[in-house]
């Protein structure tokens, strides 16, 4: 029997983590659906009923809704994965199914990382996609969603979900109680003192000094040194959170 | 089954709850482990689960060390937890979501030990009362076919009828190759079940011994007047219950709460008689 | 069953079979209850029940035909009435004993007492 990882048992855990994880988890995607839907009816009904004509307008809430929800949609579902572990009761049966500590942890990854991110993307771009086909307008072709993707993303943005879920994953094990409040809290407080740190030292650095060129980043070409440099920072971070999410739970004690 | 060396274990390194702690369980036998509260039963039985960490020692569980958590460790362990959670599913979604981590797990004893329990099998787990949630993770544990079997208080919340229908569970439990041990406050509603006894006091094993072991070297009277021989006595409205050395060979019936409280407080005259 | 305080459990078990054998309700080449029935049917620890059995097995009361089960000896009845008058010999008549002597009772008047209880009960 191998210890660390075996496909037939990560696939028993998934299902057993299912039975619990699932409910809410469906209800959590069913009020995100139900959102996406209000502000597309709100928005297209208008359009629709032939009250006004289509404007590029009247879809620009699309990436603000977007980010937004699915910003708030993959942390509230990562912080709540191990949140149950700061209940003893719940904390004794978990550590003791018999799966390896990586599984686990793989399980975490899997439907917080990974489905939530798939689940997400797919209601909104079928919304988008039932909504912007019924447009009466010759132009609806260029207006899909997902034709944004087309041209190709910052690069750092693919790795934005995961690197998210991650930080959020790790403040679910790490918290015992208000896993989304603390975590929230942690990284503005950690965002804070980095940017005053990199603010301090560059004053200083540049102290009576002037800046020979505006802006080099904006000015450079398709994949700047930069884009891929931040991209790597991610996954990188990402790892590392995951990595020490892993630790916690191996360590984790009732 | 289990091998303990030189546990030491607490919550604070200043306030340790094992010093050196050391014992050997084997398999084949119900261990009843006694103390006072706070003295350590579940956080011992929580280091042979692997739940806690110790700071120093060596525990071995059928040759696996329960700190790592290894799945091929964690499918023998059958721990039946003083408090509890159960998701809520009907009883059949939540044996098919977790039996099948268990290579060895028994349908059918499952089957027999719910109608034994008298649980029915359509319930789902959230209508259910205390007692019957824990007839129902102790009947799953059991099934589970795990050779160790670790119970903290597993009558407490138990009815009486459930309490006579555990003893004949865990009676027809026990084989050569199981190892089964409880840790009980109740301990008239089991001392015929436990054939050792373990105390666990001041922070280490103040007496580990069979019944048998324990009726040979104690006996246990009814007695009228005290006398020097008595170890230790309580009085009754017949005069004393008294345990005091055997030396006639008596076979006497092991009296557990009188022996609690005697290793309590002569702790020094009991381990004399066992040397 | 409830067990008594004052004696073993395994002993308890012991005289709750020979009581058996005794009566007639297990024959002799009957296979008694098997250690986990008998754990199970008083709710006691099987390592219990193996001892009493053991100690009827030295009495000549049952026997174990290997990988079978135990079974009621030929001359059960008779080692069970000779494994009971030694327990009585040893364990009760001396605490009648203590009794007699401490209350003046005189043989005499235990023999007429012993003499009309016997009628009155086995109406012998």
């Amino acid at each position: 029997m191998n210890n660390t990882f075996d496909i037939q048992r990560f696939g028993l855990l998934l299902k057993r983590k299912w039975l619990e994880f699932g409910k809410i988890y469906l209800i959590t995607l069913a009020v995100v659906f139900g959102v996406i839907l209000a502000a597309y009816a709100i928005a297209f009904w208008p359009v629709f009923t032939g009250l006004e004509p289509f404007n590029e307008r009247k879809i620009s809430f699309r990436v603000p809704l977007f980010i937004g929800l699915g910003f708030l949609f993959l942390t509230a579902v990562a912080s709540s994965y191990f949140a149950h572990l700061g209940q003893k009761p719940k904390t004794i049966i978990d550590l003791l199914i018999p799966a390896s500590t990586f599984e686990k942890f793989l399980a975490g990854v899997f439907f917080t990382g990974i489905l939530s991110t798939i689940s997400y993307l797919l209601i909104f771009f079928l919304t988008d996609v039932v909504f912007v086909a019924n447009l009466q307008d010759a132009a609806r072709d260029k207006v899909y969603f997902f034709s944004i993707v087309r041209h190709g993303l910052y690069a750092p943005v693919y790795i934005l979900p995961l690197f998210v879920t991650s930080i959020f994953l790790l403040g679910s094990v790490y918290f015992e109680k208000f896993h989304y409040i603390k975590t929230a809290l942690s990284v503005m407080v950690f965002i804070g003192v980095w940017m005053a740190v990199v603010f301090k030292s560059g004053e200083l650095l540049t102290r009576g000094r002037h800046a020979v060129e505006n802006n080099p980043i904006v000015h450079s070409g398709d994949k700047s040194p930069l884009e891929c440099m931040l991209t790597l920072l991610l996954i990188v971070l990402t790892i590392v959170f995951w990595v020490i999410t892993y630790l916690r739970l191996k360590e984790k004690e009732v | 089954m289990i091998e303990i060396k030189n546990l030491n274990f607490g919550y604070s390194k200043k306030k340790l709850l094992f010093k050196d702690l050391s014992m050997q369980l084997k398999a084949g036998h119900i261990y009843g482990l006694l103390g006072k509260n706070g003295a350590g039963k579940s956080s011992l039985l929580k280091n042979m689960a692997g739940l806690v960490y110790a700071f120093s020692g060596k525990i071995d569980v059928i040759g696996y060390n329960p700190a790592k958590r290894q799945p091929a460790l964690l499918k023998e362990i059958c721990f039946i937890p003083e408090e509890f959670y159960l998701p809520s599913v009907k009883i059949d979604s939540y044996v098919k979501a977790n039996a099948a981590f268990y290579s060895n797990f028994d349908h059918n004893y499952f089957g027999d030990l719910l109608a034994e329990f008298d649980i029915p099998v359509d319930q789902k787990l959230v209508n259910m009362s205390y007692g019957q949630k824990k007839k129902l993770i102790i009947a799953f544990g059991l099934a589970t076919k795990a050779q160790l079997i670790i119970m903290d208080e597993p009558t407490n919340g138990l009815d009486i009828p459930s309490k006579a229908q555990f003893r004949k569970i865990m009676a027809a439990a026990l084989t050569d190759d199981r190892c089964i041990i409880i840790s009980t406050h109740q301990v008239r509603d089991l001392d015929n079940l436990i054939d050792t006894v373990i105390m666990l006091d001041e922070s280490c094993v103040a007496l580990k011994a069979s019944v048998e072991e324990i009726t040979k070297k104690l006996c246990f009277k009814r007695i009228k007047e005290l006398d020097d021989t008595v170890i230790y006595a309580e009085p009754s409205l017949s005069g004393y219950h008294a345990l005091m050395p055997n030396y006639h060979d008596e076979d006497s019936k092991l009296d557990m709460e009188l022996l609690f409280n005697a290793v309590l407080a002569e702790k020094i005259k009991i381990k004399a008689a066992f040397n | 069953m409830e067990f008594r305080d004052n004696k073993a459990i395994y002993l308890q078990i012991a005289e709750y079979v020979c009581d058996h054998i005794l009566l007639e309700k297990w024959k002799t080449d009957e296979k008694v209850p098997s250690v986990r029935e008998m754990a199970v049917d008083l709710e006691v620890n099987p390592n219990t029940v193996m001892r009493t059995y053991e100690l009827l097995q030295n009495k000549n009361i049952i026997n174990n035909k290997r990988g079978i089960g135990f079974f009621v000896t030929e001359n059960a009845v008779a080692n069970v009435k000779s494994y009971r008058r030694g327990e009585f010999m040893d364990n009760e008549l001396p605490s009648v004993f203590r009794n007699i002597y401490l209350l003046n009772i005189g043989f005499n008047e235990l023999e007429n007492r012993y003499n009309t209880y016997v009628k009155e009960t086995f109406n012998v």
